[in-house]
């Protein structure tokens, strides 16, 4: 017998530290512009000589930063609301209705999931160059909603599936329209379910590069895009200030997203 | 046990009968006819022929695969016949979407709306009517107070034990009165004294109410205890239809036989049939039966059923009895179950009823099982299948 494994309390104390390893090189280099981030204006450097709040005050001065983290917002919440209006209604169809070519929908639906984000971008360049969408807000939505979609529908068709289907007939049977039931029946039980796959939605869309590098210009860029040519072209260190505010939103979100899970799963 | 009291209010002052609790119509509510549904090749039911008269309590009784879910999702219009016609308050509903069909249902699941209380669940349907919001809080209140569970009102469903989330189940069909209520095992989810209750509350509501039901069940005793009439169903076609001691006391088949009651079953051979008399030759012996109604020629085959409760243990000689020997007795409360082995092997169940102090029969005693020959049925011969 191994004795390094010889003891099961042994064996467990051994993994837990392999993963805390794990855990923390993953986690490190996103960590360590943390403190760089509170650092001098003038350079990055780890550990910061002194501390202070120079790079957020450069980063909320400077138009060309903080226009850009407005405008993925805006890009972030209207992609948000595109997709939500979109996905539900499709889940629910894809789901209850017995429509012809359902299977072929749904695979339509996902096919964003799958095309790699690369070929995507290369796509929707060359589509949008003849549309006259690029550089423009409206382009980047629209590709935005179309990568988010899919998500938001397999959020959607899970909570379906832990919806009864009886409560839809029961409606029915008491005389309940086709929108009354979608509206009064089936939409207040996904509550969560759209929550989930909506903050899904906003994260993705708010973090999203390399479609967005492909169709914004000067007049449209979102914050990733600016960060990765401000990486290219001058290397500031706004950039840990930038990257702290986004870990610190993204992980706000994530909690959020955990919480209504938690939630969810206790209903059910 | 308090919401089974007579102390309810009287139909007359209750605002939410709106059909007076007088006796039947004569017309019909609900009409099939020659109601066809088929999958593919398979017949899930042919040519069903059923009326259902206002304020009738009608039982649909059978095995699972009958048909009998079958039929009630025809009707509700969940799913549409083959071929055949529905009319629902001579109206006819065949191609009529569910939602247009004024109709209530309650399930065994209760399929209460979870994000509702109970009150909002009960106010649904009124909502959808498009009913004041002064009037539906008067008739929501009222149909609470009829099933006891105003003070129940502000939770939601899950916070309510199974009997009670029925109670509100069903309090959402009244609610609305529809023209029938179709009820799909509805206390199938319950234990068994809960059952008891709920059929007898179930009871009570129609009789106040005058509501037309129609209720599915596969539980012989409920149906026994709860209908006007019980139509039996068997591989999608009914086997016979009728009032519960009817079924009970007249089966027309051996499938009606077994299925409603137990029963002792003796196949054999008409030899004669004169005055009235049809002499039966079995295994176990030679048996007079009265002469049922449909003709009987000698030489065809026949079985013959005493119900247990029909026999008894006796010394005295007479023309209608088989001896056996006791395998077992079994002690069901007010009654006593013995199991008799006859010569051939055939097992007589013997039903008396248990008094104390008697001297009763013991295991492998041999005793002359007996009864009257009008106690005895003469049936057809189960289908060849």
């Amino acid at each position: 017998m191994n004795p390094l494994f010889g003891s099961s309390a042994i064996a467990r104390r051994v993994v837990t530290a392999a993963a805390w390893v794990c855990y923390v090189f993953l986690l490190v280099p996103s960590l360590i512009v943390v403190p760089i981030s509170f650092g001098n204006a003038g350079q990055i450097e780890f550990p910061p000589r002194e501390f202070s709040l120079a790079l957020y005050r450069q980063f909320f001065t400077d138009p060309a930063w903080w226009g850009s983290m407005v405008q993925s917002l805006f890009v972030a919440v209207t992609t948000t609301a595109l997709a939500l209006l979109l996905a539900v209604p499709a889940a629910y169809a894809l789901a209850r209705s017995n429509l012809p070519g359902r299977g072929l929908l749904r695979g339509l639906f996902m096919m964003p999931m799958l095309v790699p984000v690369i070929v995507l971008g290369l796509g929707l360049y060359l589509q949008f160059s003849d549309w006259g969408l690029l550089d423009t807000t409206l382009g980047v939505v629209l590709a935005h909603v179309m990568l988010t979609t899919p998500y938001i529908m397999i959020s959607v068709m899970s909570g379906l599936q832990h919806s009864d289907v009886a409560l839809e007939t029961v409606a029915s049977i008491m005389g309940a329209s086709r929108r009354t039931i979608f509206f009064r029946v089936v939409l207040p039980q996904l509550g969560p379910s759209i929550a989930v796959g909506a903050l899904f939605a906003f994260l993705m869309s708010l973090d999203e590069v390399v479609v967005a590098y492909f169709l914004t210009g000067t007049d449209s860029m979102t914050l990733p895009v600016k960060m990765y040519s401000s990486i290219r072209w001058e290397l500031t260190p706004v950039l840990a200030a930038v990257s702290t505010l986004l870990t610190v939103l993204s992980l706000l979100i994530a909690l959020g997203i955990i919480a209504l899970q938690r939630k969810t799963e206790a209903q059910s | 046990m308090t919401f089974l009291s007579a102390s309810a209010a009287p139909a007359s002052a209750n605002p939410v009968s709106v059909v007076p609790t007088v006796a039947p119509a004569a017309s019909a509510m609900v009409e099939l006819r020659a109601v066809t549904k088929r999958y593919g090749q398979f017949e899930a039911l042919h040519r069903i022929d059923l009326s259902i008269a206002k304020g009738e309590f009608v039982t649909l009784l059978g095995p699972s695969g009958s048909g009998k879910t079958t039929l009630l999702n025809l009707i509700a219009g969940m799913i549409m016949p083959s071929s055949g016609q529905i009319v629902i308050d001579g109206r006819d509903a065949t191609g009529l979407p569910t939602n247009q069909r004024g109709l209530g249902m309650v399930f065994q699941n209760y399929a209460l709306m979870p994000h509702m209380t109970v009150f909002e669940n009960i106010a649904f349907p009124l909502q959808v009517r498009g009913l004041a919001r002064s009037e539906i809080k008067r008739k929501v209140t009222d149909v609470l107070d009829l099933i006891q569970l105003g003070h129940v009102a502000g939770r939601r469903p899950r916070e309510l034990s199974g009997g009670q989330q029925q109670r509100v189940s069903l309090a959402r069909c009244i609610v609305y009165n529809p023209a029938l209520i179709l009820m799909d095992e509805p206390l199938g989810a319950l234990d068994k004294k809960l059952r008891e209750q709920m059929q007898l509350e179930i009871k009570r509501l129609h009789a106040e109410l005058g509501i037309t039901m129609l209720y599915v069940t596969h539980d012989q005793d409920e149906a026994l205890t709860m209908s006007d009439r019980i139509v039996l169903m068997n591989g999608g076609r009914i086997e016979q239809e009728g009032p519960p001691d009817t079924l009970y006391f007249k089966p027309e088949t051996v499938f009606s036989a077994e299925f409603i009651g137990s029963s002792n079953l003796i196949p054999g051979e008409v030899e004669a049939v004169e005055n009235g008399t049809v002499t039966l030759r079995t295994a176990l012996g030679r048996f007079p039966v009265p002469a049922p109604d449909r003709p009987v020629r000698a030489g065809e085959p026949a079985v013959l059923l005493v119900r247990p409760e029909n026999m008894v243990l006796t010394d005295r000689p007479g023309p209608t009895g088989v001896t056996g020997r006791i395998e077992d007795s079994i002690l069901l409360g007010g009654v006593v179950r013995h199991f008799l082995r006859c010569a051939d092997g055939t097992t007589v169940i013997v039903q008396e009823l248990n008094q104390p102090g008697r001297a009763g029969a013991r295991r492998d005693d041999t005793v002359r099982a007996a009864w009257s020959v009008e106690h005895g049925r003469l049936l057809p011969p189960p289908p060849a299948r």
